[in-house]
C-alpha cells in the first residue's frame, strides 16, 4: 500500500498525542525525494540526491496549543515529539481561537509528475545550457539549479480528517549575467516549474524573454535626476508587487494587530476596477500546488481582488477565529492575473516617461505601504520607447497608492508553473538617481 | 549530542576520490507572543547523513535522515554514483585536489536546550513589561528564536571535526500611528552565540532595551522623510556590517567570482579608501572570541582568517578547496553547508570593515547636511556590487548635529566607488550574528563595522 509507513507513522503519532494528554491534535508525516543538477559558472558542478522523511505535530491542550517536528518516523522519535509538542502546549496562553478542522470524507490528491526521468531531465539541462550558450553568447550562467522533487503524505486531525497525498514536479532557476570585457549586467534570476523533461526549458515562463533583457544590460547608465513617472512592471514583477501589498495589508498578523490600511476595507475598493487577483492553486496552469491547507481544509480557489474590490482576508483559521473575518480557502501563494486588452507594446507606447522594472532590490515596506528600492535590471521609457538600461536608480511609492493608479495590463501572460501573470503599468510613481 | 556512527565508513571511501561524510543536526525553538497572543510555540529536529564526493572536477552528494548503518553506506554510495554520473556526462578531467594537512578538532560543547515554557515565561513577562510601559503602540510582537546546528565530519584527507553552534535571540517589533495616522515601525534585536539560558537569564536586564527601541519609535513618529540624492552621510556601525557582509563580502566569494562578480578583474586594484581594511575572521577578532566561530570548514579545511581589503586593496578572495585550486590560493575554511541535505558552498563566517580612529562625534559634526544611518532591516548586493539597505531609524545631521528621526527610506551605491568616499572611520565597531545569509542555502553569519562617513545615495520622496 502506497502510504502504509505513513499511515502507520501518523495514526502512530495520533495516539501518541492523545496518550500524552492533548484533547485535540493535528498530525502531518511525510517523506519525499530530491535529484537534483547544478552548473556553477558556467559549468556542470554537482549531482544531489535527498531523502528526507518525518512528522509534525501540533497538540492543542484547552485552548493551548504547540507543536514540534522531527525528520524521522520511528516510534521513539515521534514519541519525543508528540511529549515536546504537548509539553509546549501547556505551556502556553489559552486563547479560544485555535483550533481544528472539522471531519470530512478521507481525499487522496496525487498530482504532477511522480516518477524522475532522470536522464531525460539531465539531457534537457544540457539542452537549455547549450541554447543559451548559442543565443546568448554574453551571457554567464552564474548559477543553475535542476531539481526534480517528489513528496508524499498523510495528515490526519483528532477530529477525524484524513488527507493522503503525493506530488512531483521538475523546477529549474538559473541565476546569470551578462558580460563584455569588464562590463556586466547585475545578476538576474529566472525560474520554472513543470512536469515534461521532455519539452525544451528554454521556451517555458519568461526565461527567453528574461535573457534577452539581460543581456542587453551590461553598460548601464547611472541614471540622474528625480521624475513621477509610469511603473511598468514584468510579470514576475507584479507578482512580487502583489504578494508584499496581500502581506502587508491582508496577512493575519496586521488583521489581528489592526495595523492594516485594510482592516475596514473588505468588500471595498482598494485597487483600480480592471484588476482582479486570485489565488488559485487548482488553476491548470499551476503544477504541483496545495491541495490541503496548512489548518487541514480542502483548498480551493478564491477571489482576492474582484474588479478592484477585496474579498477577503489571507487568514489561517486561527486569525479567522481570533477577528471574526472569513479563513482564506488556500494558503498558497498561486497567484493568478487575468489578461488585460492592451498589448505590451502599446501599452509601453503610451507611457511619456517611466521604468520598465526587471527587479526590485528594496526593503520590506512599512505597514502603511511605503516602499522604497533599487530598480535592477531596468530600461528607461521615454516618449513611449525602451531606452538606456538604466543602474543607481530607486523608485519610491505607496502599496495601496499604486494599486489604485492602474495605467493598464498586458495581453501578454507568462506562465511559469507557479503563477499566471501580466505585464502592468503604474502611475504616480517617483523614480529618482544621482 | 551527535553520536559518532560515521568513523567506520571511512573504510569504504573511495581511494580515487576526495570524500567527505558528515552527520550533521539543526534545531529550531520558537516562540512568537503578537499583541501579546501567543501566535507561534513550536520545536524543530531535522537531522541526517550526507556524503560528497569530488571526481574528475564534479561532485556527488547525497544524503538521507535516516542514520542506520545501511542508509549510511547507501549514502556513501549513491554519492560516489552520482559523482560517476556527472563524471561520465559533464566530467572537466580535472585531477585530485591538493592535499591538506590532517587532524582533528572537536569544539562540540554541550549547551541548556530550555523547554518552551522557560522562553514563554520570560517572553511574556518582557510582553507585560511592554504594555505596561509603552502606551502609544499599537502592535508589539516578541519573537524568541533559538537555532543550533551540530556537525560531526570525518574526512579522507584534511581534518575531521565536531563542531556545535547554537544562537538564541529575541527580536521586538514595535509599531505606533503618527499624528496623521500612519504607522510607524521599529524592530531590535538582542541575543548571540550560545542557548537561550547563556543569552537570558532576567527579562529585568532587557527592560532598558526595550526602553531605547520605544524611545526610537517615538522619536520616529515625529519624523521626516529624507531628501533623495546623492548626501554626505554616517554609516553606522550596524550599517557598516551588513555593508561589508552583502556589498563587498558576496562579492569576493570565489564562486560569484567565477560567475563574474566585479571583484574577478579588481584583484590587487583599489576598491576602497585607505581607511578600509576588510577581514573574513574564522574564530577570533582583535576584540576577542568572534560572534560565530569557525575552526574547521565542512570540507575539513581548518578555518583561518581571510583578509578581504587591505587598506583599500582588494588582496583576496574566499574560498572552498576547489576555488582555491583554480586561483592559486589557500583555501581558509569557508565551505559550509546549512543542514544535513545540503553540500558546502563557499560563506561568510564574520565578517567586518576594521575601526579607525575617528571619534563618532567629531564625524557627526563634520557634517553639515546630511543624515546618521543607524539600523537596517534589509540589504540586498549583487554581483556588480551594486546594494541597497532598507533604513528603518536614523537621523538628520545639520551644521554638524543630529537632528529629526527619519522615516524608512534605502540606500544604494556601488560598493567600490562608494567605499572610496570613506574618508572617517570611527574608533569603535559594532558586532552582529542574528543574521541568516541566504545562498541558496541559508547560513547563520556574524558581521561587524564602525562608523564611516562617505558619500551614498538616498532614496526618498
Amino acid at each position: 500500500m502506497k502510504y502504509e509507513k505513513l499511515t502507520g507513522a501518523a495514526e502512530y503519532a495520533l495516539e501518541a498525542l492523545k496518550n500524552a494528554g492533548a484533547d485535540k491534535a493535528v498530525v502531518t508525516a511525510f517523506n519525499g525525494s530530491t535529484t537534483e543538477f547544478n552548473i556553477d559558472g558556467g559549468e556542470f558542478s554537482l549531482m544531489r540526491t535527498i531523502f528526507n522523511e518525518g512528522v509534525g505535530v501540533t497538540a492543542y491542550v484547552g485552548g493551548r496549543n504547540g507543536g514540534a517536528s522531527t525528520n524521522a518516523l520511528d516510534r521513539e522519535s515521534i514519541d519525543g515529539a508528540a511529549r515536546d509538542a504537548v509539553a509546549a502546549a501547556q505551556s502556553a496562553v489559552p486563547d479560544d481561537a485555535w483550533d481544528i478542522s472539522p471531519a470530512c470524507e478521507p481525499q487522496d490528491f496525487p498530482s504532477g509528475a511522480l516518477e524522475c526521468d532522470r536522464d531525460a531531465f539531465f539531457e534537457a539541462v544540457k539542452k537549455l545550457k547549450n541554447d543559451i550558450a548559442a543565443g546568448w553568447p554574453n551571457i554567464l550562467i552564474e548559477q543553475l539549479v535542476a531539481s526534480y522533487h517528489y513528496g508524499a503524505s498523510v495528515k490526519l486531525n483528532s477530529n477525524g480528517v484524513r488527507f493522503t497525498g503525493e506530488s512531483g514536479r521538475y523546477e529549474v532557476y538559473l541565476m546569470f549575467s551578462a558580460h563584455d570585457g569588464d562590463k556586466s549586467s547585475s545578476f538576474f534570476g529566472s525560474g520554472v516549474v513543470f512536469t515534461d523533461p521532455t519539452q525544451p526549458i528554454i521556451d517555458m515562463g519568461s526565461i527567453r524573454a528574461d535573457l534577452d533583457a539581460v543581456s542587453k544590460q551590461t553598460d548601464p547608465k547611472a541614471f540622474h535626476g528625480k521624475f513621477d513617472g509610469t511603473l511598468v512592471l514584468t510579470p514576475a514583477m507584479f507578482g512580487e508587487f502583489i504578494g508584499l501589498a496581500a502581506g502587508n495589508f491582508a496577512s493575519g498578523g496586521v488583521i489581528i494587530e489592526g495595523t492594516s490600511p485594510w482592516k475596514d476595507k473588505l468588500g471595498t475598493q482598494v485597487a483600480d476596477t480592471r484588476l482582479n487577483v486570485r489565488f488559485a492553486p487548482l488553476d491548470p496552469a499551476i503544477v504541483g500546488a496545495e491541495r490541503v491547507t496548512e489548518d487541514l481544509f480542502v483548498s480551493e480557489d478564491f477571489d482576492f481582488i474582484k474588479d478592484g474590490v477585496l474579498q477577503c482576508f489571507l487568514l489561517s483559521l486561527y486569525a479567522s477565529n481570533k477577528t471574526g473575518f472569513d479563513r482564506a480557502k488556500n494558503s498558497s501563494w498561486a497567484l493568478v492575473v487575468p489578461a488585460g486588452d492592451t498589448p505590451l507594446d502599446e501599452l509601453i507606447a503610451g507611457v511619456e516617461k517611466g521604468l520598465l522594472l526587471g527587479r526590485f532590490s528594496g526593503g520590506q515596506p512599512g505597514t502603511n505601504g511605503d516602499f522604497s528600492g533599487v530598480a535592477k535590471n531596468s530600461f528607461l521609457i521615454e516618449n513611449g520607447k525602451i531606452t538606456d538600461a538604466v543602474s543607481e536608480i530607486m523608485i519610491n511609492g505607496n502599496l495601496a497608492d499604486l494599486l489604485m493608479n492602474l495605467r493598464g495590463i498586458s495581453k501578454e501572460r507568462v506562465v511559469d508553473g507557479a503563477s499566471v501573470l501580466p505585464y502592468a503599468a503604474f502611475d504616480g510613481v517617483t523614480i529618482s538617481g544621482k | 549530542m551527535l553520536n559518532d556512527i560515521i568513523t567506520p565508513f571511512r573504510s569504504g571511501f573511495d581511494p580515487d576520490a576526495h570524500t567527505e561524510l558528515r552527520l550533521h543536526r539543526n534545531t529550531r525553538r520558537a516562540v512568537g507572543l503578537l499583541s501579546g497572543n501567543l501566535v507561534s510555540n513550536s520545536r524543530t529536529e531535522n537531522s541526517g547523513v550526507s556524503a560528497r564526493v569530488y571526481r574528475g572536477g564534479v561532485y556527488g552528494f547525497a544524503a538521507d535522515s535516516e542514520t542506520s548503518e545501511d542508509r549510511v553506506a547507501a549514502v556513501l554510495k549513491a554519492a560516489t554514483e552520482n559523482a560517476a554520473f556527472m563524471d561520465a556526462h559533464a566530467g572537466k578531467g580535472k585531477g585530485a585536489l591538493p592535499l591538506l594537512p590532517c587532524s582533528g578538532v572537536d569544539t562540540a560543547k554541550p549547551y541548556d536546550d530550555v523547554p518552551q515554557s522557560v522562553m514563554i515565561d520570560f517572553a511574556r513577562q518582557l510582553d507585560e513589561y511592554i504594555a505596561a510601559n509603552c502606551p502609544k503602540l499599537t502592535g508589539r510582537t516578541i519573537s524568541v528564536r533559538c537555532d543550533s546546528m551540530e556537525k560531526l565530519l570525518r574526512v579522507d584527507n584534511g581534518y575531521d571535526s565536531h563542531s556545535l553552534m547554537p544562537r538564541a535571540f529575541i527580536y521586538l517589533d514595535f509599531s505606533a500611528e503618527t499624528d496623521a495616522g500612519v504607522t510607524v515601525e521599529l524592530y531590535d534585536v538582542a541575543g548571540g552565540f550560545g542557548g537561550f539560558a547563556d543569552n537570558f537569564t532576567d527579562p529585568a536586564l532587557l527592560y532598558p532595551f526595550v526602553d531605547r527601541l520605544y524611545t526610537r519609535l517615538m522619536e520616529k513618529r515625529e519624523g521626516v522623510y529624507a531628501d533623495a540624492g546623492v548626501h554626505t552621510c554616517i554609516l553606522g556601525a550596524e550599517v557598516a556590517g551588513i555593508l561589508a557582509h552583502e556589498a563587498v563580502g558576496h562579492t569576493t566569494e570565489a564562486d560569484l567570482v567565477l560567475g563574474g562578480s566585479v571583484a574577478g578583474p579588481m584583484l590587487n586594484k583599489r576598491v576602497a579608501s585607505d581607511k578600509i581594511t576588510l577581514v573574513d575572521y574564522a574564530h577570533t577578532t582583535p576584540q576577542g572570541a568572534a560572534p560565530l566561530p569557525i575552526y574547521v570548514d565542512d570540507e575539513g579545511t581548518p578555518a583561518e582568517d581571510e583578509l578581504i581589503i587591505d587598506k583599500g586593496i582588494l588582496v583576496g578572495y574566499m574560498n572552498s578547496r576547489e576555488t582555491a585550486e583554480h586561483f592559486g590560493m589557500k583555501p581558509h575554511g569557508n565551505a559550509r553547508a546549512y543542514s544535513f541535505m545540503d553540500e558546502p558552498l563557499i560563506r561568510m563566517r564574520n565578517t567586518a570593515i576594521l575601526s579607525g580612529t575617528d571619534k563618532l562625534e567629531d564625524m557627526i559634526a563634520s557634517v553639515d547636511d546630511g543624515y546618521y544611518f543607524m539600523t537596517t532591516n534589509n540589504g540586498q548586493a549583487d554581483t556588480t556590487g551594486e546594494f541597497m539597505f532598507g533604513i528603518p531609524f536614523g537621523y538628520e545631521i545639520k551644521n554638524g548635529k543630529k537632528g529629526r528621526a527619519i522615516f524608512d527610506t534605502t540606500i544604494t551605491g556601488v560598493a567600490f566607488e562608494m567605499l572610496k568616499t570613506a574618508d572617517m572611520v570611527s574608533d569603535r565597531m559594532d558586532w552582529t550574528c542574528s543574521g541568516m545569509c541566504g545562498k541558496k542555502q541559508p547560513m547563520p553569519v556574524g558581521m561587524g563595522g564602525p562608523d564611516i562617513r562617505c558619500r551614498i545615495m538616498v532614496g526618498g520622496r
